[in-house]
C-alpha cells in the first residue's frame, strides 16, 4: 500500500471518514500562491528580525538611571518599551505567521468520526490484566521483598528529603521564646539597663537623629524607630530597628489644650501633647500613618479604618476592633524622648493566642 | 461691678474725693512710667532714626496688606485676624507662609464651606505669576506676620527650592508624605470627603509653605524635624517624578496602580485577544 493508502486506512480504523477535501493550491505555481507563500514568509522573517532586535537590545541598550532632564533620558527612558515592544512583537509575528500558514496552505478537509462507547472492549481489558501480571511473575519482583524493601527505602527517604527542602523553610516557630517570642515583644523591648531613644530616619543611612519635644510643631506627626547608644556605626543594627515589621512609632504633637481620653492603664503613657502609637494597624498590619491634623484621626489606607488619636488610638470606624498599641514615653535628663518599656501589648493583627 | 451698686449711699460724700485722689494718682504714675520709658528709649537706642527708616516701608506694606485683607478676608477672619465662629479660623500666628500657600493657590478665599477647600485658580489681585500678585501676597503675609508671627516663607523662590539630592528626598518622601500623597505624588483619598491633594500643579514654594504650616488636615513639619535642605531635596524629588517625569515605560496612565492599569488591559487587551480569536475561526 502507498502511504496515502495507509493514511486513509488510519482513518478508516478509527472510523473517521473524510466527505470533502480540496487542496487550497489544485494548479501548483500560480502567482496568488507564490505571494500567499511569500505573506507567510514575511512574517516568519519579521519574527526572526524582532528576535535579533531583541537579542541586540537587551545587551546594548544603556539601561542605567538617568535622570529626567539629563541627557541620554529618551534612550534610558524607552528601554523597557523596547524590549518589551520587541519581545511581544517576535512571539506575535510567530504566532500570525503559524495561523496565516494553516489558513492559506491547510486543505479544506470536512470528516466525521462515529462517536464511540466509553470503555474498552472486555477483551482488550483482560488480556492488558494479564499482561501486567505476567510481566511482573516473570521478572520474579513479588518474591525478591529485600530488593523491593531496600528499593522502596531509598525511594522514601529521598522523598523525604526532598519534602523536607521544600516545606521546611514554609515551619516557623513563632512560639520560640516563651514570653519573650517575636509575637509578644518588639524592638523596644529594654535590652539590660540600656535607654531606649525615639529616633527619626533621615534618609542617611548610619546619620543618628534622636527626636526632642521641641522638634516638633503643635499638630505634627514623625514616625520614630528605636535607638540604643550601644548601635551607633552599627549599619546592621540600625537598618534592622527601621525596616522590622513591628518597630514604626508614629509620634504625634496633638495642638495645646485638644482634649483627649486616656485608656485605662495607660493613663501616664503620654508626655504632655506627646503621643506615640504603633504604626501597624491592628486590622491586617498595614501601615496607619495618615495622619489627619484637624480632626485627629489616623487612617488606614488599607481597609479605612479610623483611630482616634485624643483617645488612645480606639477605632471609630472600618474593620479594625482593637486600640492601636501606645508607646509609654517620656523626656530623660537630656531632653531627648526615651520609651519607657516595651508595648504592653502584641502590636499589629491578631492571633490565635492573643488575649483581647 | 456688682459690689458698687450693692454699697450703701451712705460714704456718698467721702466717694468723689478718693475717686479724684486714685485718679490723680494713676495719672502721675502713667506719666513717671512713659517718662522713664521714653528716656531709657533715647538713651539705650541711639539710632532709632536709623530704625524707624527700616520699618517705615514695612508699616507701609503692612497697612496695604491690612486694607487687602479688609477687602478679601474679613468676612470669615474677622476684623483683627480672631476668627469668625462657624466661618474661619483665627490667623494669629500662622505666619506668612500659611498666608502665601492658602491664597496663591486658590484655597482662600473660599468658595464654600465643605470637606476641604480645594485648589482653584487664584483672585486675579493674588496670582503669584504677575507682579502685581506677588506684591499683593506679599502685603497680606506681612501683615497677618506681624500680627502674631508664625511660620516665613523661604528666601528663594522656584528652582532655587530644588536640593541637589532627590535620591534622599525620595527616602524622606516614602517615609513623610507617600502616605497621603502617593508614592509618585498623585494625593490620594482621606476619610470623610478629605483627600490629599496631587502635588503636580503646586509650585516650589507652595510645597514649601505647605510642609512648613500644615494646611487643613496636613501635619505640620518644622523646620527642626524637616531641616530646610530636606524640605529642599523633597521638593527635587516631587519635582522629579511628577508632571510627566516619572514615564518610563511611555505612559503611566495617572500613577493610579491597578485601577487604571486593569481597565486599559480588559478593554484594550482584551478586545485585542477576541479580536485573534475571531481571526482565527473566520473562515476565508
Amino acid at each position: 500500500m502507498s502511504q496515502e493508502e495507509l493514511a486513509r486506512l488510519a482513518g478508516t480504523l478509527d472510523d473517521v471518514e473524510v466527505v470533502h477535501n480540496a487542496p487550497k493550491w489544485p494548479v501548483r505555481g500560480t502567482r496568488a500562491e507564490k505571494r500567499a507563500e511569500r505573506t507567510v514568509a514575511a512574517w516568519f522573517i519579521l519574527s526572526a528580525l524582532s528576535a535579533l532586535g531583541f537579542i541586540v537590545a537587551f545587551i546594548a541598550w544603556p539601561h542605567e538611571y538617568v535622570a529626567p532632564g539629563a541627557p541620554g533620558y529618551g534612550w534610558y527612558a524607552s528601554y523597557n518599551p523596547a524590549i518589551g515592544f520587541l519581545f511581544g512583537f517576535t512571539v506575535l509575528a510567530l504566532g500570525i505567521g503559524v495561523i496565516a500558514y494553516v489558513r492559506k496552505f491547510f486543505p479544506e478537509e470536512v470528516s466525521v468520526q462515529q462517536r464511540h462507547d466509553g470503555r474498552s472492549d472486555e477483551v482488550d481489558r483482560r488480556t492488558i490484566m494479564a499482561q501486567l501480571a505476567s510481566a511482573g511473575k516473570s521478572t520474579d519482583i513479588a518474591r525478591r521483598k529485600l530488593i523491593t524493601r531496600s528499593a522502596g527505602a531509598a525511594a522514601g527517604i529521598f522523598g523525604i528529603g526532598l519534602g523536607i527542602a521544600a516545606l521546611g523553610p514554609l515551619i516557623r516557630n513563632p512560639w520560640k521564646g516563651g514570653d519573650q517570642a517575636a509575637l509578644w515583644v518588639t524592638p523596644w523591648a529594654p535590652k539590660g539597663d540600656e535607654t531606649v531613644y525615639l529616633r527619626r530616619d533621615t534618609g542617611i543611612l548610619g546619620e543618628i537623629s534622636r527626636v526632642r519635644p521641641e522638634d516638633m510643631e503643635p499638630g505634627s506627626m514623625e514616625t520614630v524607630f528605636p535607638y540604643r547608644e550601644s548601635e551607633r556605626g552599627n549599619e546592621e543594627e540600625l537598618l534592622h530597628a527601621q525596616r522590622a515589621s513591628d518597630t514604626p512609632v508614629m509620634l504625634i504633637r496633638l495642638r495645646p489644650g485638644t482634649e483627649t481620653i486616656k485608656r485605662q492603664g495607660q493613663e501616664n503613657f503620654h508626655f504632655g501633647d506627646y503621643y506615640a502609637f504603633s504604626k501597624v494597624c491592628t486590622h491586617l498590619g498595614c501601615p496607619t500613618s495618615l495622619y489627619q491634623a484637624q480632626d485627629n484621626r489616623i487612617l488606614c489606607p488599607c481597609h479605612q479604618s479610623q483611630f482616634l488619636a485624643t483617645e488612645y488610638a480606639r477605632p471609630v470606624f472600618g474593620p479594625a476592633t482593637r486600640a492601636l498599641p501606645q508607646l509609654p514615653i517620656t523626656v530623660d535628663s537630656e531632653g531627648y524622648f526615651v520609651a519607657r518599656s516595651d508595648f504592653i501589648e502584641p502590636v499589629g493583627p491578631a492571633f490565635w493566642e492573643r488575649r483581647p | 461691678m456688682t459690689t458698687e451698686t450693692t454699697t450703701p449711699p451712705a460714704p456718698r460724700k467721702r466717694r468723689p474725693h478718693g475717686k479724684m485722689r486714685r485718679k490723680f494718682a494713676g495719672l502721675l504714675a502713667i506719666g513717671v512710667a512713659l517718662l522713664a520709658v521714653g528716656g531709657g528709649y533715647t538713651l539705650f537706642a541711639p539710632n532709632a532714626e536709623q530704625n524707624q527708616a527700616i520699618a517705615q516701608p514695612d508699616a507701609a506694606l503692612v497697612a496695604k496688606g491690612q486694607e487687602l485683607y479688609n477687602a478679601a478676608c474679613i468676612t470669615c477672619h474677622g476684623s483683627n485676624l480672631q476668627g469668625v465662629a462657624e466661618r474661619g479660623p483665627s490667623l494669629i500666628g500662622v505666619g506668612d507662609a500659611a498666608v502665601y500657600f492658602q491664597v496663591s493657590s486658590g484655597r482662600m478665599p473660599l468658595a464654600r464651606q465643605e470637606a476641604q477647600a480645594g485648589r482653584k485658580p487664584p483672585l486675579p489681585q493674588f496670582d503669584p505669576d504677575t507682579e502685581e500678585g506677588r506684591a499683593n501676597l506679599d502685603a497680606l503675609g506681612a501683615y497677618v506676620q506681624a500680627n502674631g508671627g508664625g511660620p516665613e516663607t523661604p528666601a528663594q523662590t522656584g528652582a532655587a527650592l530644588r536640593g541637589d539630592d532627590p535620591a534622599r528626598g525620595g527616602q524622606l518622601f516614602r517615609l513623610n508624605c507617600a502616605s497621603c500623597h502617593n508614592f509618585t505624588g498623585v494625593g490620594g483619598a482621606l476619610s470623610s470627603g478629605k483627600y490629599a491633594p496631587s502635588l503636580a500643579t503646586p509650585t516650589e514654594e507652595q510645597i514649601y509653605t505647605a510642609m512648613l504650616t500644615g494646611p487643613q488636615n496636613m501635619p505640620k513639619f518644622g523646620d527642626r524635624q524637616l531641616t530646610s535642605e530636606e524640605k529642599r531635596d523633597i521638593i527635587a524629588y516631587v519635582k522629579s517624578v511628577t508632571n510627566g517625569s516619572n514615564q518610563v515605560g511611555g505612559y503611566d496612565l495617572g500613577g493610579l496602580g491597578p485601577t487604571t492599569e486593569g481597565v486599559v488591559i480588559f478593554v484594550v487587551g482584551l478586545t485585542a485577544v477576541i479580536g485573534f480569536a475571531m481571526w482565527l475561526g473566520a473562515k476565508n
